[in-house]
């Protein structure tokens, strides 16, 4: 199994001390610039010209490794011949957004590097896929199941940490609600609907709430019933990150007790891609498993 | 969070018919090789290899699944639009990608229905998540074998209003019908059960748009590698699909052909046939 640079656990930063979250942002942003070249026929010494810069800053640029200044950004824009204004507005946003300190840097004292670029991944994601054995996933967290999840897996900490935890993965959940929110397909183990975390009454809001959440138009929520016998995830929880850019491929991202993999080659990705659909169809349909929930939410 | 609740119109229903097809990522499938001509990431080893191996042949092969595409939004649009259509029987949706029939039809018209028919798990699986429909209309899933039609009638009779117009959509799909399962009687029977005015639309791969050679190579690569042989037909073959129809202009050309955007001329030929008709 290969893990990319990404799943180091070092703690944070990218290339030249930027936030991972820029660092997502800049590979996503130098891919587009290399294939609106590639487009135009240009060469890396002509673009370089361009922007009074050399050969190299432009590969540096394409593979995402150093920052980029607006102006460049326009220039090169124009140079390839990208006319369309809402293309070359949402390619500035971005340049500025690449640049912007990332919202979870608020909370690093709680956050370990490995779960930052998860972090970034996940904000520049345009389809999250999961597998879920034990816990709702955390973008559906309630408070207090989150508090309750928090606490199993840091018991000797203090209520204030807890309390620091638990805010950043509610601030995760503006994920739901922002502009163009990414698609978010979760496929559930029976048990996750059952194991009474947090107590029945904890675990019974939740659910309600996991009910409501299905309603979304960009959230799919399936559950494997226990009466469907043994299923595909034996493995356990994982997720595959899905990028709207061709250059970025999936990533599948799993998650220990210390650390976190972070899957990117094609063979590796493509067994848990077989997995996740494989359990996409052993699952309840997303119309069924609304029923589901409210039922187990009945019996909680 | 949102206040709708999940409750029709806007619902996503589904109904199943027939046995399920064996999920196996070790053969190709059909429609997994097309989502890999058109750039799409749900394919698995299996159907790259198959994909490539007539791409060596004929490098405009991928080129033919992006322009039966671009044929699906063309010709939704036109029943949307035009026509005035407001339900769609999607018969072998397809692995989702971006424009898929609802999406093209709601964006004319929000309040469409669209019933998507699939045999495949995987398929349905991903239309199920993906294909979600506007507030106003509908999308729903038949889990059906395409040679089922009355088991695919009867489902979608609950779920469209056949006293209304229905545009059938059988796109890249009728070419995985050997003559042995009678496609001709099989699209006779859906069109039988909608009113007159619906409209049929299908594209098909063509036997007479490629080189004779080039087409006994690609059939070769493919020999064993697919779940599906694919069953080139001609135009003479294709055009009786279309009987009880009035052809609307320009009749059944080549894909590229059928209406194409203002403005764009594409010199490349596809090896596919397309046309829509309206039910006398």
């Amino acid at each position: 199994m290969s893990t990319r640079a990404l799943g180091t656990g070092q703690s944070g930063p990218g290339t030249d001390g930027q936030p991972a979250g820029g660092f997502v942002l800049r590979l996503l942003l130098g891919a587009q610039l290399r294939r609106f070249r590639e487009a135009s026929g240009i060469t890396p010494d002509r673009a370089g010209y361009e922007i009074r810069a050399s050969r190299s800053k432009i590969s540096r640029m394409e593979t995402g490794s150093v920052g980029f200044k607006t102006r460049d950004v326009n220039d090169l824009l124009t140079l390839y011949g990208v006319t369309d204004e809402q293309e070359r507005s949402r390619i500035l946003s971005i340049t500025e957004q690449a640049s912007q300190p990332d919202w979870w840097n608020r909370y690093s004292d709680v956050l370990p590097g490995w779960f930052e670029n998860y972090l970034g991944l996940e904000s520049v994601a345009a389809t999250i896929r999961s597998f879920e054995t034990q816990f709702v996933p955390g973008l559906f967290q309630t408070e207090d199941y989150a508090k309750a999840v928090t606490q199993l897996g840091h018991q000797a900490s203090s209520a204030d940490e807890i309390e620091r935890r638990v805010g950043l993965r509610l601030r995760r959940q503006h994920l739901l609600t922002r502009a163009a929110p990414p698609r978010i397909w979760s496929v559930m183990d029976e048990a996750v609907l059952r194991r009474p975390i947090g107590g029945p009454e904890v675990l019974r809001a939740q659910l309600r709430y996991l009910s409501k959440a299905a309603a979304m138009p960009q959230v799919t929520l399936q559950v494997v019933p226990f009466a469907r016998g043994g299923h595909a995830g034996a493995s356990g929880s994982f997720t595959i990150l899905r990028f709207t850019e061709q250059d970025l491929l999936d990533v599948v991202y799993v998650e220990q007790l210390t650390s976190a993999q972070y899957l990117e080659q094609r063979s590796d990705v493509e067994h848990y891609l077989e997995v996740m659909d494989q359990l996409s169809t052993e699952a309840l349909t997303p119309a069924d498993t609304v029923g589901f929930i409210e039922q187990a939410a009945k019996e909680t | 969070m949102t206040s709708s609740e999940a409750a029709p119109p806007g619902s996503d229903s589904t109904v199943s018919t027939g046995r399920p097809l064996p999920f196996d990522t070790s053969v190709a499938h059909q429609a997994r090789v097309y989502d890999y001509m058109l750039g799409g990431m749900d394919n698995y080893a299996a159907d790259r290899a198959a994909a490539e191996a007539s791409i060596k042949i004929w490098p405009d092969i991928a080129l033919g699944a992006q322009a039966n595409r671009a044929f699906l939004g063309r010709a939704v649009r036109y029943l949307a639009g035009e026509a005035g259509i407001r339900q769609f029987l999607d018969i072998g949706t397809g692995i989702p990608t971006a424009g898929n029939t609802h999406q093209v039809a709601q964006a004319i018209a929000p309040e469409s229905r669209v019933v998507y028919v699939d045999y495949d798990p995987v398929v349905l699986a991903h239309a199920r998540a993906l294909l979600t429909s506007t507030e106003e209309g509908a999308t729903e899933f038949i889990d059906a074998d395409f040679r089922h039609t009355d088991a695919i009638l009867a489902q979608a009779a609950r779920l469209l209003d056949f006293t209304k117009p229905v545009a059938v959509t059988m796109l890249a799909i009728l070419h995985a019908l050997p003559d042995s399962d009678d496609p001709y009687a099989i699209v006779a029977t859906v069109m039988n059960a909608v009113p007159p005015g619906s409209y049929l639309a299908i594209s098909h791969a063509a036997a007479d748009l490629l080189d004779p050679e080039m087409l006994e190579s690609i059939k070769d690569a493919w020999r064993g590698k697919m779940q599906q042989q694919i069953i080139w037909r001609t135009r003479e073959q294709v055009a009786p699909f279309f009987a009880g129809t009035d052809l609307v202009d320009p009749g059944l050309v080549r894909v590229e052909e059928w209406r194409p955007a203002p403005g764009t001329k594409d010199e490349r030929k596809f090896a596919g046939w397309a046309a829509v008709g309206r039910k006398r």
